[in-house]
């Protein structure tokens, strides 16, 4: 989803990707308030006006180490203070735009009319600079001889390079004061830039405002997951969205394979994110409860590097989730197919035990599985599955945890070796007679 | 427009001097860059022998942030990019003095095409380029519409050979357009060796590029069109001219910066009736030479100009003798 914002600059980005994940109700919803009045405001403004604002951006450049420099008293170079310029007329252009739309309280963008001032002196309001001849007398003289006898040149340029150096000592003393000034002018245009951004993809991707849910439940009507959905269709077929609800209760989706149980974990745990980060989410309509921590474990990462396998990298993953659990803290685990690569004995004894440890902790617990185990004290949502040639991927509450015995099936449909799949449906009916087959 | 040298000291800086110092500075808006040799090792190198160009007012120029701050003329800035170099970002401003600059511009053709795409906004006229050494790529039409060729005899001491390797690379240059039908087919394709057959159907060959060693030409006897997208090197025009049912068959490149081929080898494949063209041609104003190579050497000046005007069809100029 990040990748498919579309920022206008590379500063943007940055400043987004070092944001943190934002963790209070009150912080979500002022993010979500100023998102809504940039997503009314670009659906009521004309096309060119918003790619007007948005070529602007593009002009916006990192100067931290500039505004860094500038704070410390150094005396800036032409460069710097060419950049320093060139950020306070973009700041004062952006300020103009907006406020032709009532949009000027949306994203304070502090005054900076002083600093153009103190940069522009003939109020040319172009953002180029160069020592200007204005800002000293003896160097307008100079610049003439110059111009009058190139011989010269040399000598003349190293007298008005010592006068040079008084004027931007000059302008970096006067500029010093207003440093902080610069500095939040930078921050609130990458923030109007995010903004944009996440406006405009809200459109593109048909995504929804969420509702902050304050009893710790979390409702999806319609949830989608974009790239998933943008895939499918272009093989020309469609998404099929999936209501979902869960709460401190833990809960369980089990399903037929290929039935989309992982994409839901995946677009929750998208969801999430996106909310804590003030993103458009991808439903019809959610309600979505704040958490301190997302833990997102899915079992087929191998940590190589680590000399972990594929078993060892997932039990070490479901660890962090419980001893987070024993801390209190508001959290959100989605577990995929947990113990999925050992036996089913073992397997199943795993995440029987993992429910009953997770239990009633003040956190969201869900999880995927194939095993048949003991759901006492989970609700249990299963994929409607496999009828009639084609796989439903909406889910349904069900009663107990039994998993549907789906996969031959499935298989088959798949064009799988026919020898194969009618040997274990044989398998199946007349189990052979030595092995004990028998669950509790 | 570019300026490339076919090699060290063949005057290429003496040919930019000459350029920047006969342009119509009053009507036209002139921008000037180089673009390092890609990895910039070379700038880094011989930074401080670089030579430094002489501005005349009003010009644009694009250097390096460090070249900036060396400068010796009063200049406004116009803007900093993101292009970064070894010696720093790439700077452009406006001369509003005369003066000497040392240019380090984009070091890269894309990095200096997207400089190009910027300068737009400022309604420049024409752009000069001042070309990496003995690296034609910087001259590519898809970078610069036209060029100037440096020769001389730091390339070869020898006025036969000299003449002959210099015709040879304007005879790339001056390769002519394929048709449009194909420059649209073609285009889009950057890799891999692809032909047209009699029906007009585009079909791509297994070989990955050119340079692979087990090239077939198998079900090709109505081909017309063979196109190289990468690097057209030796043994693929060998395989080309020596298959009869290619012998009518037109093959295309790039641009002539892709071909990589040997002199005696690129006429055997002409004198064999073998056609090449390009899909981006760009236009080759003039030569110039340096008579005198580094070593000390130098071959008559006026011999040189007639022998290779002659040769290429072109005007050549002896820039330093004529300017004496």
């Amino acid at each position: 989803m990040l990748d498919e914002l579309e920022l206008q600059s590379g500063f943007a980005r940055r400043w987004l990707l070092d944001s943190p994940m934002m963790s209070r109700d009150e912080e979500i919803a002022a993010a979500y308030d100023e998102l809504r009045r940039f997503n009314r405001f670009i659906g009521q403004v004309e096309k060119t006006y918003i790619d007007t604002l948005l070529f602007k951006l593009q002009g916006l450049k990192d100067i931290r180490t500039t505004i860094k420099n500038l704070k410390h008293g150094a005396t800036l170079d032409d460069i710097e203070l060419f950049e320093v310029k060139h950020l306070a007329i973009l700041a004062a252009d952006v300020s103009k735009l907006l406020a032709q739309h009532d949009m000027s309280g949306v994203v304070e963008i502090p005054p900076v009319d002083e600093v153009i001032d103190i940069l522009d002196p003939d109020g040319m309001r172009i953002a180029t600079f160069y020592i200007y001849d204005s800002y000293c007398a003896q160097l307008k003289d100079l610049r003439v001889q110059m111009r009058q006898n190139p011989g010269q040149q040399d000598e003349l340029l190293l007298q008005a390079g010592e006068l040079e150096e008084g004027v931007r000592r000059d302008l970096s003393t006067r500029l010093s004061p207003l440093a902080t000034n610069i500095e939040n002018a930078l921050v609130a245009l990458a923030r109007i830039d995010v903004l944009m951004a996440k406006a405009l993809q809200m459109n593109r991707l048909g995504l929804t405002f969420p509702a902050l849910s304050h009893d710790g439940t979390s409702h999806y009507k319609a949830m989608f997951h974009p790239q998933v959905k943008e895939a499918l269709k272009k093989h020309g077929r469609d998404f099929q969205p999936v209501d979902i609800s869960y709460g401190k209760e833990p809960t369980l989706i089990t399903g037929a394979n290929m039935g989309g149980k992982t994409v839901v974990l995946k677009t929750l745990t998208l969801c999430q994110y996106l909310f804590q980060f003030g993103f458009g989410i991808p439903a019809a309509s959610a309600t979505i409860a704040v958490r301190d921590e997302i833990h997102f474990c899915i079992g087929d990462e191998q940590s190589v590097e680590k000399g972990l396998s594929s078993f060892a990298a997932e039990m070490k993953n479901i660890d962090a989730v419980i001893k987070a659990s024993r801390e209190n803290k508001k959290m959100l685990a989605l577990i995929d197919e947990p113990a999925r690569t050992t036996n089913p004995t073992e397997g199943a004894a795993l995440v029987t035990a993992l429910l009953g440890v997770l239990a009633g902790k003040d956190m969201s617990l869900i999880m995927t599985t194939h095993y048949d185990i003991d759901p006492r004290g989970a609700r249990c949502l299963r994929v409607k599955g496999f009828e009639n040639g084609e796989m439903d991927y909406r889910l349904e509450e069900v009663q107990n945890g039994e998993v549907p015995h789906e996969a031959l099936n499935i298989a088959q449909s798949l064009g799988i070796d026919p020898e194969w799949i009618d040997r274990a449906r044989e398998l199946l009916m007349n189990p052979p007679a030595n092995k004990e087959n028998d669950k509790h | 427009m570019s300026i490339v040298g076919l090699e060290k000291n063949t005057g290429k800086t003496e040919c930019l001097k000459y350029v920047l110092d006969n342009l119509p500075v009053e009507s036209k808006r002139i921008a000037v860059t180089s673009i390092g040799i890609d990895g910039e090792t070379v700038d880094q190198v011989t930074r401080t022998q670089k030579p430094e160009i002489s501005l005349r007012q009003g010009m644009y120029f694009g250097t390096s942030e460090m070249h900036y701050r060396q400068r010796r003329l009063v200049s406004e800035l116009i803007d900093v990019s993101d292009e970064t170099t070894s010696l720093g970002r790439v700077v452009t401003a406006k001369a509003l003095t005369g003066g000497k600059i040392l240019l380090s511009g984009p070091s890269s053709s894309n990095s200096l095409r997207r400089w190009m795409r910027d300068m737009r906004r400022h309604d420049i006229d024409l752009v000069i380029i001042d070309g990496a050494l003995s690296r034609l790529s910087s001259a590519s039409p898809a970078v610069s519409q036209s060029l100037i060729l440096a020769t001389g005899a730091a390339y070869s001491a020898n006025l036969t050979t000299l003449v002959s390797k210099t015709a040879h690379v304007v005879d790339l240059v001056n390769l002519e357009l394929t048709s449009e039908r194909n420059i649209n087919t073609l285009m889009p394709l950057e890799k891999g060796v692809w032909f047209i057959d009699k029906s007009g159907e585009l079909k791509e060959l297994d070989a990955v590029t050119s340079l692979s060693r087990d090239i077939h030409f198998e079900g090709m006897d109505d081909c017309e069109t063979l196109y190289v997208a990468g690097a057209l090197v030796d043994g693929f025009l060998e395989k080309v001219r020596k298959n009869k049912s290619l012998r009518q068959v037109e093959l295309v490149v790039r641009d002539f910066t892709k071909i990589f081929v040997a002199p005696q080898q690129f006429r055997l494949f002409i004198k064999a009736g073998g056609r090449i063209s390009v899909l981006q041609r760009s236009k080759l104003i003039a030569v110039t030479v340096n008579p005198t190579s580094p070593s000390g050497y130098v071959l008559d000046s006026d011999t040189l100009c007639d022998r290779l005007s002659e040769a290429i069809g072109l005007p050549v100029y002896d820039l330093l003798k004529n300017n004496r």
